[in-house]
Protein backbone atom coordinates (compact mmCIF):
# COMPACT_ATOMS: atom_id res chain seq x y z
CA UNK A 1 0.00 0.00 0.00
CA UNK A 2 1.31 3.54 -0.92
CA UNK A 3 1.70 6.21 1.80
CA UNK A 4 -0.40 9.01 1.30
CA UNK A 5 1.51 11.95 0.87
CA UNK A 6 1.66 13.15 4.18
CA UNK A 7 3.60 16.71 3.40
CA UNK A 8 2.17 18.98 6.58
CA UNK A 9 -0.32 16.47 7.97
CA UNK A 10 -0.28 16.25 11.82
CA UNK A 11 1.38 13.32 12.94
CA UNK A 12 -1.22 11.91 14.79
CA UNK A 13 -3.33 11.69 11.76
CA UNK A 14 -0.42 9.76 10.32
CA UNK A 15 -0.52 7.31 13.12
CA UNK A 16 -4.32 6.43 12.62
CA UNK A 17 -3.76 6.21 8.73
CA UNK A 18 -1.24 3.91 9.69
CA UNK A 19 -3.40 2.18 12.58
CA UNK A 20 -6.20 1.75 9.88
CA UNK A 21 -3.89 0.52 7.37
CA UNK A 22 -0.81 -1.11 8.56
CA UNK A 23 -0.39 -4.66 9.95
CA UNK A 24 1.37 -4.51 12.73
CA UNK A 25 5.22 -5.62 12.66
CA UNK A 26 6.69 -7.62 15.50
CA UNK A 27 10.25 -7.11 16.05
CA UNK A 28 12.24 -9.83 17.67
CA UNK A 29 14.99 -6.82 18.08
CA UNK A 30 15.67 -6.05 21.90
CA UNK A 31 17.77 -3.02 22.69
CA UNK A 32 19.51 -3.93 26.26
CA UNK A 33 21.27 -0.54 27.62
CA UNK A 34 22.69 0.45 31.72
CA UNK A 35 22.50 3.96 31.84
CA UNK A 36 22.97 3.83 35.75
CA UNK A 37 25.52 2.10 37.71
CA UNK A 38 23.11 1.42 40.51
CA UNK A 39 20.22 0.61 38.29
CA UNK A 40 19.37 -3.26 36.64
CA UNK A 41 19.67 -3.02 32.61
CA UNK A 42 16.74 -1.62 31.23
CA UNK A 43 15.26 -3.78 27.35
CA UNK A 44 13.92 -1.13 25.22
CA UNK A 45 11.32 -3.13 22.83
CA UNK A 46 9.65 -1.56 19.46
CA UNK A 47 5.96 -1.25 19.36
CA UNK A 48 4.74 -3.13 16.53
CA UNK A 49 2.40 -0.15 15.04
CA UNK A 50 5.87 2.13 15.14
CA UNK A 51 8.11 -0.50 13.59
CA UNK A 52 5.41 -1.16 10.32
CA UNK A 53 5.40 3.14 10.03
CA UNK A 54 9.11 2.80 10.24
CA UNK A 55 8.90 -0.14 7.27
CA UNK A 56 6.39 1.48 5.41
CA UNK A 57 8.01 5.31 5.08
CA UNK A 58 6.54 8.79 4.55
CA UNK A 59 4.92 8.75 8.02
CA UNK A 60 7.29 8.95 11.27
CA UNK A 61 9.47 12.33 11.40
CA UNK A 62 12.93 12.34 11.36
CA UNK A 63 14.67 11.83 14.67
CA UNK A 64 15.85 15.44 14.79
CA UNK A 65 12.60 16.53 15.60
CA UNK A 66 12.62 14.78 18.59
CA UNK A 67 15.88 16.33 19.84
CA UNK A 68 15.16 19.30 19.37
CA UNK A 69 11.40 19.12 21.17
CA UNK A 70 13.87 17.37 24.04
CA UNK A 71 16.23 20.05 24.19
CA UNK A 72 13.34 22.85 24.72
CA UNK A 73 11.38 20.52 27.27
CA UNK A 74 15.00 20.54 28.94
CA UNK A 75 15.50 24.23 29.44
CA UNK A 76 14.27 25.42 33.46
CA UNK A 77 11.76 27.73 32.58
CA UNK A 78 9.65 24.78 29.86
CA UNK A 79 6.16 24.75 30.38
CA UNK A 80 4.83 23.60 27.11
CA UNK A 81 6.02 22.84 23.49
CA UNK A 82 5.99 25.89 21.24
CA UNK A 83 7.82 24.23 18.39
CA UNK A 84 5.40 20.80 18.14
CA UNK A 85 5.03 22.14 14.53
CA UNK A 86 8.27 20.55 13.65
CA UNK A 87 6.42 17.05 14.00
CA UNK A 88 3.87 17.59 11.55
CA UNK A 89 5.36 19.90 9.36
CA UNK A 90 9.20 18.25 8.14
CA UNK A 91 9.14 15.83 5.91
CA UNK A 92 8.82 12.48 6.58
CA UNK A 93 11.88 10.13 6.19
CA UNK A 94 11.60 7.18 3.75
CA UNK A 95 10.76 3.49 4.66
CA UNK A 96 13.64 2.33 6.63
CA UNK A 97 14.74 -1.43 6.93
CA UNK A 98 13.93 -3.12 10.69
CA UNK A 99 18.04 -2.50 11.54
CA UNK A 100 17.64 0.98 10.47
CA UNK A 101 14.59 1.26 12.60
CA UNK A 102 16.26 -0.02 15.56
CA UNK A 103 18.99 2.66 15.20
CA UNK A 104 16.63 5.48 14.87
CA UNK A 105 14.44 4.17 17.74
CA UNK A 106 18.05 4.29 19.99
CA UNK A 107 17.93 7.54 19.08
CA UNK A 108 14.86 8.34 20.06
CA UNK A 109 14.21 6.34 23.20
CA UNK A 110 17.17 5.89 24.85
CA UNK A 111 19.43 8.23 27.02
CA UNK A 112 21.32 10.50 24.92
CA UNK A 113 24.06 9.59 27.62
CA UNK A 114 24.09 5.89 26.32
CA UNK A 115 24.24 6.10 22.68
CA UNK A 116 26.72 8.67 22.28
CA UNK A 117 29.17 6.92 23.55
CA UNK A 118 28.01 3.17 24.40
CA UNK A 119 31.44 1.53 23.91
CA UNK A 120 33.76 4.25 25.58
CA UNK A 121 34.09 2.33 28.96
CA UNK A 122 35.13 -1.16 30.06
CA UNK A 123 32.58 -2.75 28.73
CA UNK A 124 29.53 -1.74 26.39
CA UNK A 125 26.55 0.29 27.95
CA UNK A 126 24.23 -1.32 24.81
CA UNK A 127 24.24 -4.14 23.32
CA UNK A 128 21.22 -4.80 20.52
CA UNK A 129 20.24 -8.74 20.42
CA UNK A 130 17.47 -10.84 19.53
CA UNK A 131 15.06 -11.75 22.16
CA UNK A 132 15.36 -15.32 22.35
CA UNK A 133 19.03 -14.24 23.82
CA UNK A 134 17.66 -12.61 26.71
CA UNK A 135 16.59 -14.72 30.08
CA UNK A 136 13.38 -16.66 29.23
CA UNK A 137 12.28 -16.24 33.14
CA UNK A 138 12.19 -12.94 35.24
CA UNK A 139 14.49 -14.69 38.35
CA UNK A 140 16.43 -12.25 39.92
CA UNK A 141 15.34 -9.35 37.47
CA UNK A 142 16.77 -6.44 39.27
CA UNK A 143 20.30 -7.62 39.01
CA UNK A 144 20.75 -8.07 35.67
CA UNK A 145 23.40 -6.97 33.63
CA UNK A 146 24.88 -7.03 30.42
CA UNK A 147 26.79 -10.07 30.56
CA UNK A 148 29.97 -10.92 27.98
CA UNK A 149 28.41 -13.36 26.32
CA UNK A 150 25.52 -11.18 25.14
CA UNK A 151 28.46 -8.49 24.11
CA UNK A 152 29.93 -10.64 22.21
CA UNK B 1 -5.45 13.51 3.60
CA UNK B 2 -8.68 12.88 1.41
CA UNK B 3 -12.50 13.02 3.08
CA UNK B 4 -11.59 15.66 6.28
CA UNK B 5 -14.74 17.45 7.39
CA UNK B 6 -14.70 20.76 9.62
CA UNK B 7 -16.99 20.99 12.18
CA UNK B 8 -17.74 22.46 15.52
CA UNK B 9 -20.31 20.95 16.58
CA UNK B 10 -22.13 17.36 15.52
CA UNK B 11 -25.83 16.97 15.95
CA UNK B 12 -28.28 14.02 16.39
CA UNK B 13 -31.69 14.01 14.78
CA UNK B 14 -33.03 13.85 18.39
CA UNK B 15 -30.47 12.94 20.85
CA UNK B 16 -29.19 16.44 20.87
CA UNK B 17 -25.39 18.22 20.02
CA UNK B 18 -22.16 18.28 21.11
CA UNK B 19 -19.15 20.14 20.29
CA UNK B 20 -16.56 18.32 18.29
CA UNK B 21 -13.69 19.97 20.82
CA UNK B 22 -15.61 17.33 23.36
CA UNK B 23 -14.11 14.73 20.80
CA UNK B 24 -10.61 16.04 20.33
CA UNK B 25 -10.17 16.88 24.07
CA UNK B 26 -11.36 13.95 25.51
CA UNK B 27 -9.85 11.10 23.48
CA UNK B 28 -7.36 8.87 24.61
CA UNK B 29 -4.21 10.25 23.16
CA UNK B 30 -1.73 7.05 23.91
CA UNK B 31 -2.91 3.64 24.82
CA UNK B 32 -1.54 0.40 25.06
CA UNK B 33 -2.08 -2.92 26.24
CA UNK B 34 1.10 -4.58 27.02
CA UNK B 35 2.11 -8.61 27.73
CA UNK B 36 4.41 -8.03 30.67
CA UNK B 37 5.53 -11.56 31.45
CA UNK B 38 8.23 -12.76 30.64
CA UNK B 39 9.97 -10.61 28.06
CA UNK B 40 7.50 -7.88 27.71
CA UNK B 41 5.84 -6.98 24.39
CA UNK B 42 3.06 -4.70 23.22
CA UNK B 43 -0.03 -6.50 22.16
CA UNK B 44 -1.88 -3.45 20.19
CA UNK B 45 -1.32 0.12 20.94
CA UNK B 46 -1.84 3.83 19.50
CA UNK B 47 1.08 6.51 19.11
CA UNK B 48 3.64 4.50 20.88
CA UNK B 49 7.04 4.03 19.68
CA UNK B 50 8.42 2.01 22.68
CA UNK B 51 7.81 0.31 25.50
CA UNK B 52 11.09 -0.05 28.50
CA UNK B 53 11.16 -3.36 30.49
CA UNK B 54 12.84 -0.91 33.52
CA UNK B 55 13.17 -3.66 36.26
CA UNK B 56 10.96 -6.19 37.66
CA UNK B 57 7.24 -4.01 37.48
CA UNK B 58 8.30 -1.33 36.25
CA UNK B 59 7.62 -0.37 32.48
CA UNK B 60 8.07 2.98 30.61
CA UNK B 61 5.75 3.90 27.45
CA UNK B 62 7.45 6.21 25.19
CA UNK B 63 5.26 8.07 22.72
CA UNK B 64 5.55 8.84 18.99
CA UNK B 65 3.54 11.83 19.07
CA UNK B 66 4.75 13.35 22.41
CA UNK B 67 2.11 15.67 24.51
CA UNK B 68 2.42 19.46 24.56
CA UNK B 69 3.34 19.82 28.57
CA UNK B 70 3.83 16.94 31.31
CA UNK B 71 0.47 17.82 33.02
CA UNK B 72 -1.49 15.04 30.99
CA UNK B 73 -4.18 12.55 32.91
CA UNK B 74 -2.69 8.86 33.00
CA UNK B 75 -4.61 6.09 33.60
CA UNK B 76 -3.06 2.28 33.53
CA UNK B 77 -4.52 -1.66 35.04
CA UNK B 78 -2.76 -4.32 35.40
CA UNK B 79 -4.25 -8.16 35.51
CA UNK B 80 -2.84 -11.40 36.02
CA UNK B 81 -1.95 -14.26 33.20
CA UNK B 82 -4.15 -16.94 34.97
CA UNK B 83 -7.01 -14.19 35.50
CA UNK B 84 -7.21 -15.83 39.53
CA UNK B 85 -8.33 -13.97 42.37
CA UNK B 86 -5.42 -13.03 44.03
CA UNK B 87 -3.63 -9.79 45.72
CA UNK B 88 -4.71 -7.68 43.28
CA UNK B 89 -2.21 -4.68 41.93
CA UNK B 90 -2.07 -1.41 42.04
CA UNK B 91 -0.40 0.67 39.46
CA UNK B 92 1.38 3.88 39.99
CA UNK B 93 3.22 6.09 37.48
CA UNK B 94 6.57 8.50 37.74
CA UNK B 95 9.06 11.30 36.22
CA UNK B 96 6.29 12.27 33.38
CA UNK B 97 7.74 13.92 30.54
CA UNK B 98 5.92 15.00 27.49
CA UNK B 99 7.43 11.92 25.80
CA UNK B 100 7.45 9.24 28.34
CA UNK B 101 5.48 8.03 31.57
CA UNK B 102 6.96 4.95 33.72
CA UNK B 103 4.36 2.81 35.59
CA UNK B 104 5.21 0.95 38.69
CA UNK B 105 3.21 -2.24 39.42
CA UNK B 106 3.05 -3.08 43.46
CA UNK B 107 1.36 -5.67 45.40
CA UNK B 108 -0.45 -4.85 48.77
CA UNK B 109 3.45 -5.92 50.16
CA UNK B 110 4.45 -2.63 48.60
CA UNK B 111 6.86 -4.87 46.41
CA UNK B 112 7.51 -4.15 42.96
CA UNK B 113 6.41 -7.20 40.88
CA UNK B 114 5.81 -7.98 37.58
CA UNK B 115 2.16 -8.70 36.30
CA UNK B 116 0.59 -10.20 32.86
CA UNK B 117 -0.66 -7.29 31.14
CA UNK B 118 -1.16 -4.12 31.80
CA UNK B 119 -3.51 -1.58 29.94
CA UNK B 120 -2.78 1.70 29.86
CA UNK B 121 -4.43 5.34 28.32
CA UNK B 122 -3.20 8.76 28.44
CA UNK B 123 -5.51 11.62 28.06
CA UNK B 124 -4.05 15.51 27.35
CA UNK B 125 -2.91 17.83 24.53
CA UNK B 126 -0.61 16.75 21.99
CA UNK B 127 2.17 18.80 20.84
Amino acid sequence: MQTPDFKGTHLFDRLCWAKENLEGVQSDYRVVYEDSVDECAKILVPDPNWMACALQGGILPPVWVYHELAKDEAQPDFKKHTRGYLLHQTEPVPAMTEEEAIEYLIMKDCPQSVWTNWDSGNKPKMVICKKQQLPQTREWRNSWRISDELAA
Amino acid sequence: MAGKIIADTLEHSTAGSIATNYVVEGSAKVWANVNASGTPATQDSNNLSSITDTSAGVTTFTFTNGMNDANYASYGTVRRTDDSNGNPYLTGYHLPTTTTVRFTIIDFNGTETDSGYISMSILGDLA
